[in-house]
């Protein structure tokens, strides 16, 4: 057997991976060649060092760890795959954050809807009542295609040369008439002044963007519970405590 | 009455670390995957000083292995579902840990580099000096000096060559484990942890030779010993 093999079978037999008889061999070699048993010497010893010297990891490694765990779980919920198997409970969790969401959003709708919207109900909806002048006719209208569901809300101007063209249905008190009080018109905030009625407009929005801020902040509120709700499941997580 | 997550999910008080001392790492990470988290504990403290002196040995900076530590059992907490046992846990672990650690020394080597007019012999090719006994023959050798000793020797192995060393001396992964971990055959795996080996000796070998050291070597596995027999 060679000193260049012996070399290679060495690291091998330190491994236990040669086969016996070669192992035999090997032996019988290094009983007579001092230089590899030198060599195997040596990477026993460095062996031996490698594992003396093991570094040794700081004692508040496991503090640090648990906070970081922590942190990366904060920032990842409601995105963590959980490393757990998920009970029925939470996996309608998402649904019932999601409806409460829906809930707040819809009522916003709902309160504008009511606000702004026709005083006769849904069925009135599609039915705008439209004044002529001065005549006094009434005119009932259906307003059934396009916007069939939107009341127009600026005033028809065009015959009076204004600055919105023919097609505005909306009911205004034109020509020092005033519309039914039965149509409650006045009552839902509409005054038939452009000026009035652009206010209210500014106001529905200004209260619409409050709502809408109301909402992202329930939200919001839903989202940091949820990662609350995670950062519990880690605290269990103390390796100290038995 | 406050519950913790374990008696919540099972209804039975969660196992203490004690009892998990004989449980094999595949039923450990199964027990995190339902929600044990004294299982993850134990993992924790089991594997939280091999990757640190793998990590370490790897990346020679300590505040950096001590993170790349911690993030590798973090990891292995969030994608515990993902672990499936067609691979020993350790495998699994490791293979978490090299590809972190490659990905960082890539990040590292994309540095520019400062390149020295006066060329010096490479550092490869030197081998590791220990501290001149001479001067002061009554100041023993450290084992925190022998320990940056043998670090400095180790990360002047080639990167290929390491991770397969470093898995089977300070890990002591089999070599089938080592080939799985970094993709290798079984043949490149041998003799990656031979030239390894060798390549280790040459630059420890002034070490080798010096009395102080070994002394230093033997009082380490005494004491390490002593306390082995404490925990017992």
């Amino acid at each position: 057997m060679r000193c260049h093999k012996v070399k290679d079978y060495i690291s091998q037999e330190m491994d236990e991976h040669l086969p016996p008889d070669v192992t035999v061999d090997l032996t019988e070699h290094l009983d007579s060649c001092a230089e590899c048993r030198e060599f195997r010497d040596d990477l026993l010893l460095g062996r031996r060092v490698m594992s003396a010297t093991a570094p040794v990891l700081p004692d508040n490694f496991e503090w640090k760890l648990q906070l970081k765990l922590n942190q990366t779980l904060q920032r990842t919920a409601g995105e963590t795959a959980y490393p757990w198997t998920e009970t029925d409970q939470d996996k309608w969790r998402w649904v019932r954050n999601f409806g409460a969401a829906a809930a707040v959003g819809m009522a916003a709708v709902l309160a504008l809807a009511v606000f702004i919207g026709p005083e006769n109900g849904p069925g009135d909806a599609v039915q705008a009542v439209s004044r002529e002048g001065s005549s006094g006719e009434v005119q009932t209208t259906s307003a059934g295609a396009g916007n069939s569901d939107r009341l127009p809300l600026f005033v028809d101007r065009s015959r009076r040369g204004g600055l919105y063209g023919s097609g505005m249905q909306r009911p205004v008190a034109a020509g020092g008439s005033s519309i039914s009080r039965t149509g409650g018109l006045f009552d839902r905030g509409w005054s038939g002044h452009d000026l009035e009625d652009l206010r209210t407009i500014q106001r529905l929005r200004i209260q619409n963007g409050q709502l809408n801020r109301d909402l992202f902040r329930q939200q919001q509120t839903i989202r940091g519970m949820r990662a609350q709700l995670d950062t519990i499941d880690t605290n269990a997580l103390d390796l100290e405590q038995e | 009455m406050n519950l913790s997550r374990d008696e919540h999910l099972h209804g039975s008080p969660a196992p203490s670390r004690v009892e998990l001392r004989d449980v094999r790492d595949e039923d450990l990470i199964v027990m995190v995957q339902e929600g044990h988290k004294k299982a993850f504990d134990e993992l924790v403290a089991r594997y939280k000083g091999r990757l640190f002196s793998f990590i370490l040995r790897m990346v020679k900076d300590p505040t950096l292995a001590e993170e790349l530590t911690q993030e590798t059992l973090i990891r292995v907490y969030i994608h515990a579902a993902k672990y499936r046992e067609i691979a020993k846990f350790s495998t699994w672990v490791f293979t978490i840990a090299t590809n972190l650690v490659r990905n960082k020394m890539r990040q590292r080597s994309r540095r520019p580099r400062v390149i020295s007019l006066n060329p010096a012999p490479e550092d490869d090719e030197m081998p590791v000096d220990p501290p001149d006994m001479g001067a002061d023959p009554t100041e023993g050798i450290h084992r925190e000096e022998l320990a940056e000793l043998i670090n400095e020797a180790t990360s002047r192995i080639p990167e290929k060559y390491r991770i397969p060393f470093l898995l089977r001396e300070v890990d002591q992964l089999s070599y089938e484990e080592i080939q799985q971990v970094t993709g290798l055959k079984l043949g490149t795996v041998r003799s990656r942890i031979n030239r390894a080996r060798n390549r280790f000796r040459q630059l420890i070998k002034p070490m080798l030779k010096n009395e102080t050291l070994l002394q230093e070597l033997e009082r380490i596995e005494a004491r390490a010993a002593e306390e082995k027999n404490k925990d017992f």
